[in-house]
């Protein structure tokens, strides 16, 4: 504290004597001047210290064995017994597994999808055309999953869903998608892609349009085809965009969105699609195990935290302006 | 596959702009399927006979929704919390936004490191499950309201937009005497708009389809949203297409009666984005215009 700054002293309010009673004043001024903004702010703090640092405070009951009528600090301390028990569960194994595996197959198969379709739509040279196109293909990006997924289950139903009827016409056996555990993380993903990926091309459509047009012309002059345009010019203008979305996308492996996965997920195919969001609801809410699924929740947090630190540090070493 | 030819050239765009309206067709196919449901008959559906048109058209589906009245019921409190809660987003996410995009506020840096850090780290669903047990706001809105009070990413896309306002109109009106609340109604709010319009619709949409939130906090039957009735339909109704697959004769029940637990649950689904697909044809420029400012790094 022997950097008086005025920011420390209107922090603490309290005049320390370290703190040169010019530079107070200063500060006092300022906490003046711009007492309507600090005004303004007291609510927007207060809901973040509330509702932000509270529950992670809160967290502190993953090494206490939490009951509800002792409150979080009546409760009596554990140790690390909630976190040997989920380190030897293999629970915890299968949700992690399911968790990263589904990421690293949205990150395959899902996250192209949107680059391929913007540099489609960035071809079609009918304004009036392409707008339509693509203000069709956000629509689902405002739905509610429970709606898509209601869609999705009603689409694949063996008895009445339309694509089994397809498959029967075929004389093919109907499958039960949602219940198998090869089919439903296939139905995960195209859901996922079916929801997201027109949403997904705005960014690069934008990046695309940054684009100096006079690069394609000298291309076309030089004879350059059309695939090869595409290649190293639409490609490598939007390179940066793909990387940084790429890279968030890798610092969120710990997380599944929970609102599909759940409305999608059955019981009859727990084994692919538990993850660890929707284990801590099941075991944690619904099964009362406070103390054991937060233990879970704070690993995974403390996971994802260095994963977005480090996403963070590659995209600076890229040359790249970093989220912070 | 060179430029050479025109011929060739005019067929892959055409191939192309075919693509695109298949593609465009694909992605709405399952909405209007789940409409052409809803208003068929249960033999028709049961048979698998409904793909784009609905056949045996009929109204059951819906009047039956509408009799059981659940449905609208959920649909009151899904507009009442949405209304309510986008007015207190848009309310708290101004007055966090503007003083921290005034570069001159002492404290700043650390206030925004503060509010940068809850996007990096959380306190998880059972922490929060306990706070709002604790402040004894279980099975009200106010569990739904006040922990998604402001959106962290949706302040940063406000501050960004308030911090390239031209600062003239601002240094004048503070010459002139007028205080920064004054300002802020005066002269902030008339130039953003574009930017709470788009925000404002984000926030909305948000509200309209999340469940999550009142599956966890709101316990009582009559405060239900929509969302969570419509889950609650989708989960009775796959449970049936289970036991009815399991035991392949139990169709036969269904094909007596004229409404089908497929054909109401397509009714609700119906009944449920209907409103958003029809603001959606006239809103969707802010929605995009939201993405892009949001984009230029928050």
């Amino acid at each position: 504290m022997n950097t008086p700054t005025g920011e420390a002293a209107e922090r603490t309010g309290v005049s320390s004597t370290a703190v040169p009673k010019r530079q107070l004043k200063g500060a006092w001024k300022h906490i003046k001047r711009d007492k309507y903004l600090y005004l303004l702010l007291v609510p927007v703090m207060a809901y973040y210290f509330i509702f932000k640092y509270a529950p992670m405070l809160g967290e502190i009951i993953a090494f206490k064995d939490y009951r509800f009528a002792d409150g979080i600090w009546g409760s009596k301390w554990a140790g690390f017994k909630h976190f040997e028990r989920l380190f030897t569960s293999p629970d915890f194994f299968n949700v992690l597994k399911n968790t990263l595996l589904l990421n690293v197959y949205g990150i395959v198969f899902a996250f192209p999808v949107p680059i391929v379709l913007a540099i489609l739509l960035n071809e079609v040279r009918i304004e009036w055309y392409k707008r339509t196109i693509q203000n069709l293909l956000y629509i689902p990006h405002f739905i509610s999953w429970v709606v898509l997924g209601g869609i999705v289950i009603a689409l694949l139903s063996p008895s009445t869903g339309i694509v089994n009827t397809v498959i029967k016409a075929f004389g093919i056996e109907p499958v039960y998608f949602m219940a198998s555990n090869f089919w439903w993380p296939v139905m995960f993903i195209l859901s996922g892609i079916w929801q997201s990926a027109g949403w997904g091309t705005i960014l690069y459509l934008a990046a695309m349009a940054g684009i100096d047009p006079q690069l394609y012309e000298a291309a076309k002059i030089d004879g350059a085809s059309k695939l090869r345009r595409i290649w190293h010019i639409t490609l490598p203008g939007i390179r940066s965009t793909i990387a940084i979305l790429l890279i968030l996308r890798v610092g969120q492996m710990m997380d599944v969105g929970f609102e599909q996965i759940f409305i999608l997920q059955n019981k009859a195919v727990y084994q692919v699609s538990n993850v660890i969001s929707t284990y801590v609801y099941h075991v944690g809410l619904e099964g009362s195990q406070y103390s054991y699924t937060t233990a879970l929740g704070l690993f995974q947090s403390i996971i994802g935290l260095i994963l977005i630190i480090s996403v963070n540090k590659i995209i600076k070493a890229m040359g790249e302006n970093g989220l912070w | 596959m060179t430029g050479g030819s025109t011929g060739t050239v005019r067929l892959l765009y055409g191939l192309l702009y075919l693509f695109l309206a298949f593609l465009a067709v694909l992605t709405l196919f399952p909405f209007v399927n789940v409409l052409a449901t809803s208003l068929s008959g249960s033999r028709a559906i049961s048979s698998g006979e409904v793909f784009l048109w609905p056949k045996d058209v009929t109204f059951a589906s819906f009047d039956n929704l509408i009799q059981d009245g659940q449905l609208l019921v959920a649909m009151k409190n899904t507009v009442l919390i949405t209304v309510v809660g986008t007015a207190l987003n848009i309310f708290t996410t101004i007055i966090a936004a503007y003083p921290l995009s005034r570069k001159r506020l002492k404290g700043r840096n650390l206030l925004l490191m503060l509010i940068t850090f809850t996007m990096l780290f959380g306190g998880g669903l059972i922490p929060n499950y306990i706070l709002i047990k604790t402040l004894g706001i279980m099975n009200t809105y106010w569990a739904l309201w006040l922990p998604a009070l402001v959106s962290t990413y949706n302040f940063f896309v406000m501050k960004t937009f308030f911090e390239n306002l031209p600062s003239e109109l601002e240094e004048s009106a503070a010459i002139d005497g007028a205080n920064d609340l004054v300002i802020i109604w005066k002269i902030i709010l008339p130039l953003s708009l574009p930017i709470i319009a788009a925000l404002t619709l984000f926030y909305a949409v948000g509200w309209w389809n999340s469940y999550m939130n009142v599956l966890m906090y709101i316990t009582s039957s009559g405060k239900q949203s929509l969302m969570v009735k419509l889950l609650q339909m989708i989960d009775t109704t796959s449970q049936s297409l289970l036991n009815a697959n399991a035991t392949s004769g139990g169709e036969g029940a269904t094909m007596q009666t004229l409404v089908s637990p497929e054909g109401i649950r397509a009714a609700a689904i119906i009944i449920s984005v209907a409103p958003i697909l029809c603001v959606y044809p006239f809103l969707q420029k802010y929605f995009v215009k939201g993405v892009l400012i949001g984009s230029l790094k928050g």
